[in-house]
């Protein structure tokens, strides 16, 4: 199948006052069409410069790509001129953030938003709508994300709406475009677990009902789990494991994978592993060859000197660990 | 339980009056937890976790209700106490970001506590402080004279608990400690604390919303909703036969990693509905309108807490006689 989505080998780096910031280093994936991808890796790994490059959206400078590429539907991203970019972030790619309070303008009500997105989309795609047409298609974008009396929340502020429901606003926003691709930057990090479980089985059903393809950004395993069919693990700008979501959960290869699935509490109560020791690396001066060599308990010696590729150890399992492969 | 309650909350009531109304943040709740235990209070954003461990240090005087500490009444606000009790009852926030004074040094830190308490003599304090770190596993010659902000966030998080230890407490009320750390900082976190715990035979409440994490942690848990308790239970007893409608919509909304944690969870209930506003408390029990067997009492009569043969605490209807 076509990839809907591919980042190949890319590399992004801030230019700061304290020097370069090699952020991104070697990131791969793909995403085919109506495909479910889970990224997922710890605070600062790089996930969200990921998603903010894809939408274009990072700060440039001091931001600079330096290096692959970011296809979309065969087309490089990173090529396009503001006003191809523009057309591909109203009709093709959408978002939704971890802070709703952040993507919501405060000063204009949810209906009011609303409308100018579903107008807008319209247009875009050569239909002008009606008053009418246009309210009722806003209703309908929030009564199916399970809200209640969507008449009143659309003449809220969102500063009167709790964090759940700002987060399904968001959702209503997202897929009332009729985007493609949604890139979902921790959806519902911020929220309580029974809302979270709402709001992830909302977006699931939603997601498959229209054939969107998800980009799903957590550091969650378990959310990955219920909701996407293959995974990649980040850790400090790099693609480290990429595979079958079950597969991978179930026999994690790298040793970064292995140390951080022994750290999550689980329900069985057999107690909790001591975790990895060490912290992510400052991105001034990563360390040489495999970042997470000075943390790895099987390190050796070649991963100091050169940076292991994805090796593939498995159909569809890919581990970036000179362990499974590269010549030693 | 043979061993004595070190903390007792018998019916404490916490009420904050505001333009919008009255604040049922803490409503009517009791429980005790024994020496050496680790109580885990559980619930959602809202449900009063917080404000019930703060009664517990005398942040806020309660409305009503009586907190009862080592035998002895301390249900009265932070600056009545005297000092040997704020020696004995200590905080960990959540955020050690935001709990550390960013324009001090891990040793200024550290030595304000001695100071206070006046523990030990001057000359000495040096000492302890480096046994302080060398406790929660830092070696002291590198960390004493740094700044938080040039430290990881699960280390700050241990110095943290270094402050907390300094007077040499009995109990600690832990908020959070990991909520804003990484799972692969939070195991060396957790392991620490439990570690602590038995060398120094202290007694935890542990709030959080993570129940997995209470699964590996608590001696006991407690399900807090909307200022009220709905069950507490020896953990064992509590995760093989969760009881509450709320328990069990909690549990199978976490999202878990394994085919074999999933066949623990009860059967999928759907999860509905938001935590209502403290101030417009649901008549009845304040669980109906969420409640999946919700029956005509509920909306009705609040029940009452009743204790089950198994040691089980169960605040529901389905459980009445």
């Amino acid at each position: 199948m076509e990839c809907l989505l591919a980042i190949n080998d890319l590399h992004v780096g801030f230019r700061i006052f304290e020097g370069h910031l090699r952020v991104l280093n070697a990131v791969w994936l793909d995403v085919k069409e109506g495909e479910r991808v889970g990224l997922v890796g710890e605070t600062g790994c790089g996930k969200t410069t990921t998603v903010k490059s894809v939408l274009r959206v990072l700060p440039m400078p001091p931001a600079r790509i330096t290096g692959g590429q970011i296809l979309y539907n065969g087309k490089d991203i990173l090529k396009m001129t503001q006003r191809q970019m523009s057309m591909l972030r109203r009709h093709e790619l959408t978002a939704i953030f971890q802070d709703p309070l952040q993507s919501l303008n405060p000063v204009f009500t949810i209906g009011t938003q609303l409308r100018d997105i579903v107008r807008d989309s319209a247009i875009g795609r050569g239909h002008r709508l009606t008053h009418r047409e246009v309210e009722s298609r806003c209703l309908e974008a929030l009564r199916v994300t399970g809200m209640p009396d969507p008449e009143r929340i659309m003449t809220n502020y969102p500063a009167q709406l709790s964090g759940g429901m700002r987060q399904r606003v968001c959702i209503a926003e997202a897929l009332s475009t009729n985007a493609r691709l949604m890139l979902a930057d921790e959806p519902t990090t911020n929220l309580d677990v029974t809302i979270q479980d709402q709001i992830l089985r909302k977006l699931d059903e939603l997601v498959e009902e229209q054939g969107v393809s998800v980009v799903m950004i957590t550091h969650s395993m378990g959310v990955v789990r219920d909701l996407t069919q293959r995974v990649n693990i980040m850790y400090a700008g790099t693609i480290i494991e990429s595979g079958e979501t079950r597969d991978l959960l179930e026999s994690p290869q790298h040793p970064y994978t292995q140390g951080l699935m022994a750290s999550v509490p689980k329900l069985t109560g057999e107690g909790i592993s001591e975790g990895i020791p060490g912290r992510i690396p400052n991105y001034l001066d990563p360390p040489s060859g495999c970042r997470f060599h000075p943390r790895c308990e099987r390190q050796m010696e070649i991963c100091a000197t050169s940076m292991p590729s994805l090796y593939t150890t498995a159909e569809g399992h890919r581990v970036a660990c000179y362990l499974y492969g590269g010549t030693l | 339980m043979s061993k004595l309650p070190i903390l007792t909350v018998d019916r404490l009531v916490k009420h904050f009056p505001t333009k919008a109304g009255l604040v049922r943040a803490v409503d009517d709740i009791t429980f005790d937890v024994s020496t050496g235990d680790t109580l885990g209070l559980v619930g959602e954003s809202g449900s009063g976790k917080t404000t019930t461990a703060q009664c517990v240090l005398g942040i806020y005087p309660p409305t009503s209700g009586r907190i009862v500490f080592e035998g002895a009444p301390i249900g009265v606000m932070f600056n009545r106490r005297n000092r040997e009790l704020k020696r004995k009852i200590r905080i960990v926030f959540q955020d050690p970001g935001s709990s550390l004074n960013p324009k001090r040094t891990i040793k200024q830190i550290l030595s304000v506590p001695l100071k206070v308490h006046g523990i030990g003599l001057k000359r000495e304090r040096l000492t302890m402080m480096s046994r302080l770190l060398e406790m929660v596993e830092l070696p002291a010659t590198e960390y004493l004279y740094k700044y938080p902000q040039a430290i990881g966030g699960g280390e700050k998080q241990m110095v943290a608990i270094a402050r907390a230890l300094a007077t040499n407490p009995r109990f600690i009320v832990l908020d959070e400690p990991t909520s804003a750390l990484d799972v692969s900082v939070q195991g060396k976190i957790i392991n620490l604390l439990m570690r602590l715990a038995r060398e120094l035979d202290l007694t935890y409440l542990f709030i959080t919303h993570d129940l997995s994490l209470m699964r590996n942690v608590a001696t006991q848990v407690a399900i807090m909703y909307l200022g009220k308790l709905c069950e507490i239970a020896r953990t064992q007893e509590f995760f093989r036969t969760p009881l509450h409608p709320y328990t069990k919509m909690l549990l199978s909304s976490i999202p878990v990693v394994t085919d074999e944690e999933e066949s623990l969870k009860p059967a999928k209930i759907v999860s509905k509905g938001e935590i209502p506003s403290p101030v417009n408390v649901p008549s009845g029990c304040s669980f109906h309108l969420r409640c999946p067997e919700r029956m005509p009492i509920c909306l009705e009569s609040d029940p009452e807490m009743r204790v089950l043969d198994t040691g089980h605490l169960i605040r529901c209807h389905l459980y009445s006689p």
